[in-house]
């Protein structure tokens, strides 16, 4: 992976975003969990961890069954091993303990949640957090998607704190490093498409234009906090603390409407003779559900309530945004606000998830053909071209066939368009013809591929010149 | 290159196409798109659908592709009564022998014409319905099988509507391809002036083409290799149709097999003994377009079936590697 400087940048802040907002909710949950045991740094630190693994992988050019399962021993190497540094330093290796403790929290969940899952459930997410970062490309999108979710955990998080009586250190600290890290993603990715001011007339002036910009919003900031007053703020928390207090009883009398785990209470044995264990009638165990069940379902719901107003936060607040993009837009176009559109966002979303679950089973079950060497090295060649060209700006859309990619590629790399045509075509027979190259053939395209690699392209927008 | 598969040699097919094609171009100026979707329903022997305005060449076009092919060729002009007995023939009283003798229709012939289809009752339209997909007409109880190849072109005005009975879509299902001429360019237009200020050049068409050679290229056509993600490219494109919510009739699973059809013959036209994905897209809205219906609100909005074919083809994933 041939990282320029906005790819770099680009991680940067990414990996600023999304570290503020870990760091707020592991705090949260060690806290609660842990009553504050674990080293938050020391499970941040799988992060970045995973995320140069990933793109050593990547650059390497290794297949995609040999990286997860890399990623999947390599995850449970740091969870083994942050499990004994973090809670039984003072155990010795050979002592199997801590090798057990993992185990044994997992048979106990419906119990207890131990210090072992907390450190198992954040491992898992920082690692395929530190994994998708490896793979995501500069874009727009992509930005505002992750300032969106962080700035949704971390109003939660900075909501439930107080109420948990959790005392969150640094939480101005976090939250001006987390808007920093999103204005200037989102500017850097603005720009890499051409469609901001800054890809224009200005690009040669770009960061000095990004730094007053970033300037400018902070003193208006700054001004702007000058006149909202701490009186006004505890107003307004003391309303959104009224909603809150709100939606909880909701939630608790939902809750509520399970059985309890207890039995009932015994009669009094006066009013009645005290029933002999072999009188007991045997129906009245179907009705009390195993604790461990209750448990479990009290979980689940506890977890889909809260995914529910996760989706609800996050889909609110991509339509405002979208609405913000539309009126900012010069073309002026309008759009009619559709009514019902998070419930019909939900469906599409559990549909979608169920779709892909279904498409996973088919994918399992589905025989692959046995396929030619020969063939194998030619779609090996062209992934390798699809992500070279993707990491310089010039991805592939999922609509576009190869020969429509081809007239983009053509276009940025000129020099190399006898090369990428040849790629192209052996490529396009290959995959839909089953056609097999001869030796000589195979050998001239994988030259062919290196010549391409060799070149540079064009930037999208070329530098005016006036 | 090896072959992994026995795929067909489909060179005779575009040779044969480039014959049609020069042709077919002695008559029509330009068009060269067009002609390309005439001869892909040619080789899938589908069915034809070309609607346009008045003197564009529908009918010009129509004659062309029949006179090329070595083909018996009927034309009926559809008319408000016309009869279904005009078009599939009738059973008449012959008084010197005493008895029943059928005299066949116009749809007996290998190129049928039918000429502004909407003109004529949906009665007499009804009449081409078994014809179009079983090639066959049944005449009291009497089923004949029409002619091989059997090929039906019919053209349309969009723009006179009185007086005219809208095609259901249960036939507008039967043709394969819908063709659009559009007015000719400038170039193309002072082309057409002189090429006919002396003669018609249609009157001295010669046939380039044999009926039999022209099924020999269908079942080779047939045999063109279709991977099986293109299979699934297909298919998703129909299903999305049907899922759009701008759609009120998707694409029917005919809709998707003549798509699959003619994505083969566009492929062997190209010279290609496999289909590709670009093939299955450029052919979606020519196949598709007629056979939907948009909800009205759609069509308030200014959507029409061919910008919500051309959604879907921009959405709808190709099946290509992904990059790793």
């Amino acid at each position: 992976m041939k990282l320029n400087w906005r790819q770099g940048t680009f991680y940067a802040t990414t990996i600023g975003m999304e570290g503020c907002w870990l760091y707020a909710l592991l705090v949260l949950l060690n806290n609660q969990a842990t009553d504050g045991r674990l080293s938050i740094f020391g499970l941040l630190l799988l992060y970045p961890l995973a995320f140069g693994l990933n793109g050593l992988l990547l650059w390497l050019g290794w297949h995609r069954v040999y990286r997860d399962i890399i990623n999947v021993i390599a995850c449970g190497i740091a969870i083994l091993f942050i499990i004994k540094a973090q809670l039984f330093s003072g155990l010795a290796l050979s002592d199997t303990t801590w090798l057990l403790a993992l185990p044994r929290a997992i048979a106990n969940i419906f119990y207890a949640f131990a210090p072992e899952l907390l450190i198992l459930v954040s491992s898992a997410v920082l690692w395929w957090l530190g994994r998708r970062l490896s793979r995501i490309r500069v874009s727009f999108v992509n930005s505002v998607s992750e300032f969106q979710f962080g700035l949704a955990i971390l109003l939660i998080v900075f909501f439930i704190a107080p109420l948990l009586e959790v005392q969150l250190a640094n939480s101005v600290l976090i939250t001006l490093a987390f808007f920093l890290s999103a204005l200037l993603g989102i500017s850097i990715a603005h720009a890499q498409e051409g469609t901001s001011w800054l890809a224009g007339l200005h690009q040669g002036h770009w960061a000095g234009l990004l730094l007053v910009s970033i300037s400018l919003i902070l003193i208006l900031g700054l001004l702007i906090s000058s006149v909202i007053t701490p009186d006004f703020l505890q107003l307004i928390l003391t309303a959104l603390k009224w909603v809150w207090g709100l939606i909880m009883k909701a939630v608790a009398f939902l809750i509520s409407l399970l059985p309890e785990p207890s039995p009932p209470e015994p009669l009094p044995s006066e009013a009645l003779p005290a029933p002999t264990p072999a009188e007991e009638p045997d129906w009245s165990k179907l009705f009390i559900l195993p604790e461990a069940v209750r448990s479990g379902l009290r979980l689940g719901w506890t977890i889909m309530v809260l995914g529910l107003m996760l989706v609800f936060l996050w889909r609110v607040s991509s339509q405002i945004f979208g609405w913000l993009r539309r009126r900012l837009s010069t073309a002026g176009a309008e759009v009619e606000p559709l009514s019902g559109a998070f419930r019909a966002d939900l469906l599409s979303l559990l549909t979608r998830l169920l779709s892909r679950l279904l498409g996973l089973r088919r994918l399992l079950h589905r025989q692959r053909k046995p396929e030619l060497p020969e063939i194998t090295s030619i779609r090996q060649i062209y992934r390798q071209l699809l992500h070279w060209a993707a990491g310089r700006g010039l991805p592939r859309a999922v609509f576009q066939t190869p020969n429509e990619y081809l007239y983009i590629l053509e276009d940025a790399l000129p020099e190399s368009g006898e090369a990428l045509r040849s790629v192209t075509q052996h490529y396009v027979s290959a995959r839909y013809g089953l056609s097999s190259p001869s030796a000589d053939e195979l050998h001239q395209l994988k030259q062919s591929w290196h010549q391409v690699k060799q070149n540079r392209p064009k930037r999208p927008h070329s530098e005016a010149q006036p | 290159m090896a072959r992994v598969t026995e795929n067909p040699d489909v060179s005779q097919v575009k040779q044969t196409a480039a014959k049609l094609i020069d042709n077919i171009g002695k008559v029509i100026v330009g068009k060269s798109e067009s002609i390309k979707l005439v001869l892909v329903a040619l080789l899938c022997e589908g069915h034809l659908f070309i609607e346009d305005v008045p003197g564009i060449g529908k009918t010009m076009l129509a004659k062309a592709t029949a006179s090329s092919l070595d083909c018996s060729f009927k034309r009926i002009q559809f008319t408000p009564d016309l009869l279904p007995s005009d078009v599939t023939g009738i059973y008449y009283f012959n008084q010197k022998t005493s008895e029943f003798e059928f005299r066949p229709g116009p749809i007996m012939a290998n190129i049928v014409l039918a000429d502004e289809i909407n003109r004529a009752t949906p009665r007499t339209q009804s009449c081409l319905l078994e014809c179009m997909q079983e090639r066959q007409v049944t005449v009291d109880v009497t089923t004949m099988p029409l002619p091989r190849p059997f090929l039906v072109i019919a053209t349309q005005n969009p723009v006179e509507l009185e007086g005219t009975f809208p095609l259901p879509e249960a036939q507008l299902d039967r043709f394969l391809l819908k063709v659009r001429l559009g007015y000719p360019s400038e170039d193309e237009e002072e082309a057409i002036l002189q090429r006919f200020q002396q003669e018609n050049p249609l009157d001295k068409l010669t046939p380039v083409v044999e009926a039999s050679e022209l099924l020999e290229l269908q079942k080779l056509c047939r045999q063109v290799y279709v991977e099986e993600s293109v299979r699934h490219y297909i298919v998703a494109i129909a299903q999305a149709t049907r899922d759009h919510q701008g759609i009120k009739l998707g694409a029917s699973p005919r809709a998707s097999l003549s798509l699959y059809l003619a994505s083969q013959s566009l492929a062997a036209l190209q010279g290609r003994n496999y289909v590709i994905p670009d093939d299955v897209k450029y052919l979606v809205i020519p196949v598709l377009s007629h056979r939907l219906v948009a909800k009205v609100e759609s069509k308030l909005r200014g959507q029409s079936a061919e910008s919500i074919l051309e959604e879907i083809a921009f959405t709808t994933p190709v099946p290509v590697e992904r990059a790793t």
